[in-house]
């Protein structure tokens, strides 16, 4: 266990240093640079030069490169071009908001996912099933944002009330906090419920047809036991890999939703950050989302290997 | 020798509601995909309102007879924009996942055939990239090349790549081992001709299945990049745009936001439900 864990993070630190890097290349190598676009029409070449030399943006790529890198090992992810603010505090606090948008759908998806996959791989082909499976696939095909738009829709017009447009911190009041994230993290776990309940309805459906099911009921186990010791035992280890698939989706739609719904968190600070051109916010919110998707990636590897002890082996 | 157990007794339209019963998805899919074909190459023949033609006069009117899906901000049929979009939207998805295909599976099946350390290098590669979550990725790379149609192509053609280089160079590691390769090397076929002739051939259904089970994803990221004001730029008619277009006037003109939407689902859901057959077809084999 130990020996694959240092491979494992040492192939991840690996793939982050150049998934950083050809951020950072990709970013620079764009025709067309911050300073012209901050500047604008005004100010004349010195005032452009000075501020790239502010910038650090006079220096070679590479050196540029190398000397952000030394900063990030140092825990400093620089200061924000156009806020004047260090990126660890913005990153920080917008990382809090989604990471709670995360979790919140996570519960949500798992909750009524998980189930409803169950009851549908039971009744395999009955109308049970295929009313829920045409519901999944239709959760599956809308998308994210449009399901929050018509939401938004749905709600103003039958309770005339809309979501406030000032986002609140849970600390400060959870009850506004989760009226803000209430049609957010609706439209998230619509499609996710839908990818779930299918994923566990295979799942269930394929132990079902495992001969050592067969045999149990054969021997007259009584229902209720072949369920929780033969199914659910095994059907256990792929929902808790799939969580961490599904955590990392949330992570990639909470972008498009978060600007939809105002909401400061990390996918909307990566947006600003790559309109307005300021690159350490945009450097270090991409950094954060990669890493976090790796880590999510481990810890479903790691718990896979605690439950399930044939991995171990091999 | 003929088959007397199954008779033919229904003809072509027995035929198909057996098949119906068998594999609904398949036939309802197929059905909705023939439709929407046709609307995307012709679309003039079911919208005859130009889709770009203003009228400030006729601004934001809700559905009608006359127009069927309401109008905009500036008073386009909506109908003739969702229907014109329809060639739009598609042509840049399909292409992009093209694009896609031909290059992250040329590459993945190089790469598994031959191993070593160019398998090595690209694998690393592809991890990077696979390391960002897809539509953050399309984010990324439409927000910094600037937004424009060729950027979008661009970006939608990186996101899927991977998956694509992943099922090839899976499918040629599995082929290479296999008797009938070891058969025409020993003939004396030149390997790049093996690779070209015969394990392409053999890895093909994978590459066109992941094909057909990605172009709904690939749709999703386009509308969303649309939606962010990332996609296809206005006047342009394309579902994306239209939705980004339509999302500051949700509560006053939902009919803005609602039918593009549909659109989008409408398409997804028989992309589905056919890549799902085809996907059962592969498992079954």
């Amino acid at each position: 266990m130990g020996a694959y864990l240092v491979k494992r993070l040492a192939a991840s630190l690996l793939t982050a240093l150049l998934a950083s890097m050809l951020v950072f290349l990709l970013v620079r190598l764009v025709p067309g640079d911050v300073v012209a676009q901050m500047m604008g029409q005004a100010g004349g070449e010195a005032a452009a030069g000075a501020m790239r030399e502010f910038f650090g943006l006079d220096q070679p790529v590479y050196v540029q490169y190398f000397r952000w890198l030394t900063q990030v090992l140092q825990g400093d992810l620089g200061t924000s071009w156009t806020r004047g603010l260090p990126v660890t505090m913005l990153i920080g606090q917008a990382f809090l908001v989604t990471l709670e948008i995360g979790l919140l759908t996570l519960f949500v998806a798992t909750v009524v996912g998980v189930p409803l996959g169950i009851v549908a791989g039971i009744y395999e082909d009955g109308p049970l099933d295929t009313f829920i499976q045409s519901i999944n696939v239709v959760g599956l095909s809308a998308p994210v944002f449009w399901v929050g738009l018509m939401l938004l829709v749905g709600v103003s017009s039958m309770f005339a009330w809309s979501p406030p447009l000032r986002y609140v911190p849970p600390a400060r009041s959870l009850a506004d906090n989760l009226s803000i994230l209430a049609l957010p993290i609706a439209s998230l776990a619509f499609l996710q419920i839908a990818a779930y309940s299918q994923f566990v309805r295979q799942n269930v459906v394929s132990a079902l047809h495992q001969e050592y099911v067969r045999t149990a009921v054969a021997k007259g186990v009584p229902v209720r036991t072949i369920f929780f010791k033969h199914i659910l035992r095994n059907v256990l280890i792929p929902i808790v890999t799939f969580m961490g698939l599904i955590l990392i989706q949330i992570l990639g739609g909470v972008v498009i939703i978060e600007s939809l719904f105002a909401l400061p968190g990390l996918g909307r600070l990566l947006l600003t950050a790559i309109e307005t051109r300021d690159y350490p916010v945009l450097q270090g919110a991409l950094l954060i989302v990669v890493v976090a998707a790796m880590v999510v990636n481990l810890v479903v590897d790691l718990a896979y290997r605690l439950i399930d002890p044939r991995v171990r082996v091999s | 020798m003929t088959d007397l157990s199954h008779p033919r007794r229904f003809g072509a339209v027995g035929s198909l509601t057996r098949r119906f019963r068998a594999e609904p998805g398949l036939v309802i899919g197929t059905a909705l995909l023939a439709v929407i074909a046709v609307v995307a190459a012709f679309p003039g023949l079911f919208a005859s309102a130009s889709p770009f033609s203003v009228d400030v006069g006729a601004s934001m009117l809700p559905p009608s007879a006359e127009h069927w899906f309401g109008t905009d901000d500036v008073g386009r049929d909506l109908y003739a924009r969702v229907i014109h979009g329809t060639r739009v939207t598609l042509s840049i998805c399909a292409g992009s996942l093209f694009i896609s295909a031909l290059i992250g599976g040329t590459l993945g099946l190089v790469s598994g055939y031959f191993g070593g350390w160019a398998d090595q290098i690209l694998g690393r590669l592809i991890d990077v990239l696979l390391s960002f979550p897809p539509i953050i990725l399309g984010v990324i790379i439409t927000g910094v090349l600037g937004p424009a149609t060729v950027n979008l192509i661009l970006a939608l053609s990186v996101v899927y790549m991977p998956v694509f280089f992943r099922i090839a160079r899976a499918g040629a590691l599995g082929e290479k081992e296999k008797t009938y390769v070891e058969a025409a090397r020993s003939m004396g076929i030149s390997e790049p001709a093996v690779l070209g002739r015969h394990v392409t051939r053999n890895v093909m259904p994978l590459i066109l299945t992941q094909y057909m089970i990605l172009f709904p994803l690939i749709l999703q990221i386009q509308a969303a990049l649309g939606f962010l004001g990332l996609g296809v730029q206005p006047p342009v008619p394309d579902w994306g745009a239209i939705l980004e277009q339509g999302k500051d006037y949700i509560l006053y003109a939902p009919w803005m936001s609602v039918f593009p939407g549909l659109a989008v689902l409408v398409t997804s859901l028989s992309l589905i439900l056919v890549g799902r057959a085809l996907q059962k077809r592969i498992d079954q084999r």
